[in-house]
């Protein structure tokens, strides 16, 4: 048995070659989804700054919630928040009473020189043992304007003690180099200001970021239990000490899941469509083991091996090259700041394995779907020059199209209720590959119906499109085959590309519409630089903005803290209920979409968390309709910038801007941050589409390969080879439309399920860059067919025709 | 006298209500055993749905069909391709060997798919007698079409079947080529008391046979004895075969 498997692949390597790369670069995909899943479970960002303590202290960065289910069973969760949670400073006292030595307060705040890293703090000498940072030269800071810079600061500014220097943070200022530190750290720069002046710098009175001690932890533990503190040993420091790493940690986990499950589920679906065109396009021989003894059981069992033996080739190879992928991921990420430098990847034999396993799986799944039909092959086929059977669609097939069909519908209805992003997209994926499978299940009565529909056309054409019409309507089985992977693309690559544009837009358009200033700077401009343009001649009015993320109960929403006095000159939020003047730092106002999701209005009190973990209760004063362009939810500029960790932002100039401040357009700002989100989902399913686009090749080929002999007894009939590429031509067009019917009206649905949820209003597809996807499809089809056909053309008729198969 | 195949009454209809045709009407006809039997008919006689049906490739509508003491109505498709791999060898028109496999490969494969062990003496002798010891390692299209016939016969005698049937065996060869094939299975049945059916609309090839039933409009219109090539050909044309 193992021996025909064996020379089968061995004999008919082309037709397996398609199989074989799908499940190669799906296994790859797999891997690398994995590794980044992997990171996300369990990498760790090893400690910098708190190096030099056994034992840290730092605020929870987590919101908590305890839910008591039915039958008494607690659940507890917890999220992230968005800002450093700060701690106050007489926790140090309690760290001290529980016997700890050493212990070391420490603030950290933005601050910066020059071109500074992404990471840039500023901190009290009075940390620098947490490191420990040491002095190379000259003595730590005694006035408020000294300052100690690390070695690698020093080095790529030329500072020697006694250069003067300029450093940006919320309140910047000249200040002289006292000292140079031994040390510089890999991933931020350090600099140190004298405790008092890093205190007025922080803008946190009575409250550090973190402490530092020698101790035991058990101890410490016991002394803070109760307060908001939470105390780290070991590799669990650099958690403490980059809340940001963590936080991408956790984005890394729900991306790298959902990317894995697309790139698998998108390997099922074409892997078994390969293998249904192959099984196809070896009818006859099927049909021949049947005849002379192999029941049914057992030719599915050979195609089941067929399956095992190119999933076996193909997994471990693709996982081998997911490695590669995955760097090449993590790098493109940290190119658009979505990965921290620090956060390394972690690679074990784990995800490889599970990525050679799933292919395997998949294959034999894929083999075993494919496989259901050749029960279907009578013996019969074998004999003479029979007439292969007419295509019919299984009841199990049917069923399994319309249960589909229902669920793609079922799917579109939940999408249209989630209006998170982090609930939205994994769902839009699958969404559209839900209806892709039922399209793909549902696949011949589609071609069977769109034939009809293009026949009239084709028939216009009197040689060409007379014998395409005619191939489409008997090969309607082939037909589907090659529209499925084509449709996957076309509907794949709209819906992703079109979630962006859909969100993005409508944020731009509200952003856009919504900015009365003539003028923005950004994006971090100090309060100090804000004050001094609201001072100089033809400023009519100045509004400086910051944002940042709270939680209302665990869900994440967008905020920002607006300065009340002039709004009404640059911002028009678009007040739909209340009054936004009444802005105060004890009130809040809300998007529509904010306020119907959390049922409250003008008079209530809304309670949230603030970014760094600070309880809030905000009274609604106003709701607005800008919510996608400006945030959900808009609160005092001074509330909000006493709970981030830069308070320096945005600011929007009504009149003439003063030429010292570079200002941009309005919308430049709301795009750069979209499209800095979008860029990461484009890499990412990116390859999901070049993926399909594999695919798409694949089938077209094996499809056009596979009619050799079909092309052999035209040509020996009269027809040239030009008729011949026109009817393939022809059928390739037919083919595009239907995918490119069938794929738009899959992205449609699907986006406009998403558009409801996450806008409230339509997709936005701009028909050109639309038009330019189904183009690109078309090209896609032509290329992959007018090339085997070309092979295949090359043999003399004659010779073809004799062949076997 | 002993028959390998018998058939009682059977009926074979395509399709369903106004659109249906009927293939076989009330057909009843046995096979002798150890002799060459050939079945002859216009087209449309219903005489490969008469193959199908006997050799248990299809089921019959109505009827029952023996082979030897097992009656195949109502096997279902596994029990029916147990039986045919065991005691049923075919030839075909064209397209008999899978392509992937060398000679031997292909004589063996019904054996393999059995799960048997091949009998090396016997195929040494099946090999020779249909002359093919030189090319048991070829594939099939370095093969003629006469030696890609004799191949499928050698496969269709290598698991001792008790009956060989052949659906137009010689209908893609030319004459000479056809002549030695048509040899070759008058040899099994003289030589190793093969017992063989054959479907035909050659009555050169008919004339191999030691007997030929004639097919038309689905039932049995007539049977010859020791028939000759104008004997059968004068037969068909009363039967209007080449109008």
């Amino acid at each position: 048995m193992l021996r025909i498997v064996l020379s089968t692949v061995r004999h008919r390597k082309a037709g397996f070659a398609g199989a074989f790369v799908a499940l190669l670069c799906a296994a790859a995909l797999v891997c690398a989804c994995g590794v980044l899943l992997d990171t996300g479970l369990r990498g760790s960002v090893a400690p910098e700054r708190y190096a030099g303590a056994p034992v840290v202290v730092t605020g929870d960065q987590f919101v908590h919630q305890t839910k008591i289910k039915k039958k008494g069973k607690v659940k507890h969760k917890a999220k992230a928040i968005a800002e450093r949670a700060w701690l106050p400073a007489s926790t140090a006292d309690a760290v001290r009473a529980a016997g700890a030595r050493d212990v070391v307060t420490e603030v950290a705040f933005p601050a910066e020189i020059g071109t500074a890293p992404d990471e840039s703090w500023g901190h009290g000498w009075e940390s620098a043992a947490l490191t420990p940072f040491t002095l190379r030269e000259g003595r730590a800071p005694a006035a408020p304007d000294e300052i100690v810079v690390d070695a690698a600061t020093a080095r790529a500014n030329g500072l020697r003690p006694g250069s003067r220097v300029r450093v940006a943070s919320a309140e910047p200022g000249s200040y002289r180099v006292s000292g140079v530190t031994r040390q510089a750290l890999k991933d931020q720069a350090a600099i140190f200001f004298t405790t008092a002046e890093a205190r007025r710098l922080a803008g946190h009175p009575g409250q550090v970021t973190a402490i530092g001690a020698t101790g035991s932890k058990a101890a410490i533990a016991a002394a803070l239990r109760g307060t908001r503190a939470t105390v780290h040993t070991g590799a669990d420091r650099g958690r403490a000490e980059f809340p940001g790493a963590e936080r991408s940690r956790i984005k890394l986990i729900s991306m790298g899941g959902a990317l894995g499950g697309t790139a698998l589920l998108v390997a099922i679906l074409v892997v078994s469509g390969t293998f249904a065109l192959s099984v196809q396009q070896r009818q006859r021989e099927i049909a021949l083991l049947r005849a002379v003894a192999a029941t049914p059981r057992q030719v599915r069992r050979m195609i089941g091996r067929e399956a095992l033996l190119i999933g076996l080739a193909a997994g471990p190879l693709g996982a081998a090259a997911g490695l590669p992928l995955a760097f090449w991921l993590r790098d493109r990420f940290r190119g658009l700041g979505a990965l921290p430098p620090n956060l390394d990847l972690v690679v074990s034999p784990f995800p490889p394995a599970a990525a050679a396993v799933a292919a395997i799986v998949a294959a034999v799944a894929a083999a075993r779907i494919a496989g259901r039909r050749t029960a279907r092959i009578r013996p019969v086929e074998a004999l003479g020059d029979a007439a292969m059977a007419p295509a019919r669609l299984g009841v199990a097939r049917t069923a399994a199209g319309l249960l589909v069909l229902a669920g793609s519908v079922v799917l579109t209805i939940v999408l249209a209720g989630l209006h998170t992003e982090a609930a939205a997209s994994p769902v839009t994926m699958l969404t559209a590959l839900a209806w892709t499978v039922a399209v793909a299940l549902l696949g011949p009565v589609i071609a069977r119906a769109a034939v009809a529909v293009l026949a009239v056309p084709l028939r216009a054409f009197p040689v060409a499109g007379h014998l395409a019409a005619a191939n489409l309507g008997a090969g309607a089985r082939r037909l589907a085959s090659v529209i499925t992977p084509l449709t996957l693309m076309i509907g794949l690559t709209a819906t992703i590309l079109f979630a962006q544009t859909t969100t993005g837009r409508a944020a731009v358009r509200q952003a856009t519409g919504g900015t009365l200033a003539a003028h923005v700077a950004g994006p971090k401009i100090p309060h100090g630089t804000a004050e001094a343009i609201r001072r100089t001649p033809g400023v009519a009015a100045v509004t400086e903005v910051v944002h940042s993320t709270v939680r209302v109960g665990l869900e994440n929403y967008g905020v920002q803290g607006v300065t009340t006095a002039g709004l009404d000159k640059t911002m028009d939020l678009d007040v739909r209920k209340g009054d936004i003047k009444a802005l105060d730092p004890s009130s809040i106002a809300v998007s529509t979409t904010a306020a119907s999701r959390l049922h409250v209005g003008p008079g209530d009190t809304l309670r949230l968390t603030l970014g760094d973990g600070t309880p809030a209760a905000l009274k609604v004063v106003a709701v607005y309709g800008r919510g996608l362009g400006f945030g959900d939810l808009t609160v005092a500029h001074d509330l909000l910038a006493a709970h981030v960790d830069d308070p320096r932002g945005t600011v929007l100039i009504a009149g003439t801007a003063p030429e010292s401040v570079p200002t941009v357009s309005a919308s430049t700002l709301a795009e750069d941050t979209a499209s800095a989100n979008a860029e990461v989902n484009y890499i990412a399913m990116g390859l999901i589409i070049a993926f399909t686009a594999i695919a798409v090749v694949n089938t077209l080929a094996m499809s056009t390969a596979g009619r050799a002999r079909e092309l052999a007894v035209l040509r020996l009939s009269g027809a040239t080879r030009r008729q011949i590429t026109r009817m393939l031509g022809g059928e390739t067009l037919a083919v595009v439309l239907v995918a490119g019917v069938l794929g738009t009206a899959i992205a449609l649905a699907t986006l406009t399920a998403f558009g409801r949820g996450m806008t409230g209003g339509g997709p936005s597809v701009p028909p050109l860059a639309h038009l330019g996807v189904i183009a690109w499809g078309g090209l896609l089809a032509a290329a992959a067919t007018a090339l085997p056909a070309r092979l295949a053309m090359r043999t003399r008729p004659a010779d073809a025709v004799g062949a076997r198969e | 006298m002993d028959e390998a195949v018998r058939m009682d009454a059977v009926s074979k209809v395509y399709g369903k209500g106004r659109g249906a045709v009927a293939a076989l009407r009330e057909v009843s006809a046995g096979i002798p055993r150890g002799r060459f039997t050939a079945v002859m008919g216009p087209s449309g006689s219903g005489k490969s749905t008469f193959l199908h049906c006997a050799a248990g490739l299809d089921s019959p509508t109505s009827g029952s069909v023996r082979l030897g003491d097992t009656e195949l109505s109502g096997m279902n498709e596994t029990k029916l391709t147990e039986l045919r791999r065991q005691r049923v060898g075919f030839v075909f028109q064209a397209f008999n060997l899978v392509s992937s496999l060398t000679v031997e490969q292909n004589i063996t494969l019904p054996l393999r798919l059995a799960r048997t062990r091949v009998d090396r003496k016997w195929l040494d002798e099946v090999v020779e007698r249909v002359g093919l010891s030189e090319r048991l390692g070829h594939r099939p299209a370095q093969l003629s079409g006469g030696q890609q016939q004799r191949v499928a016969i050698a496969r269709a005698l290598v698991t001792r079947p008790e009956v060989v049937f052949g659906d137009e065996p010689t209908g893609a060869l030319d004459t000479m080529t056809a002549r030695d094939v048509l040899t070759l299975l008058r040899e099994t049945v003289d030589a190793m008391g093969q017992t063989v059916v054959m479907v035909t609309h050659d009555p050169v090839a008919a004339s191999y046979a030691d007997t030929v039933l004639f097919l038309a409009d689905g039932r049995i219109a007539d049977a010859m004895d020791a028939p000759s090539s104008d004997k059968v050909a004068a037969r068909m044309t009363r039967l209007g075969a080449w109008n």
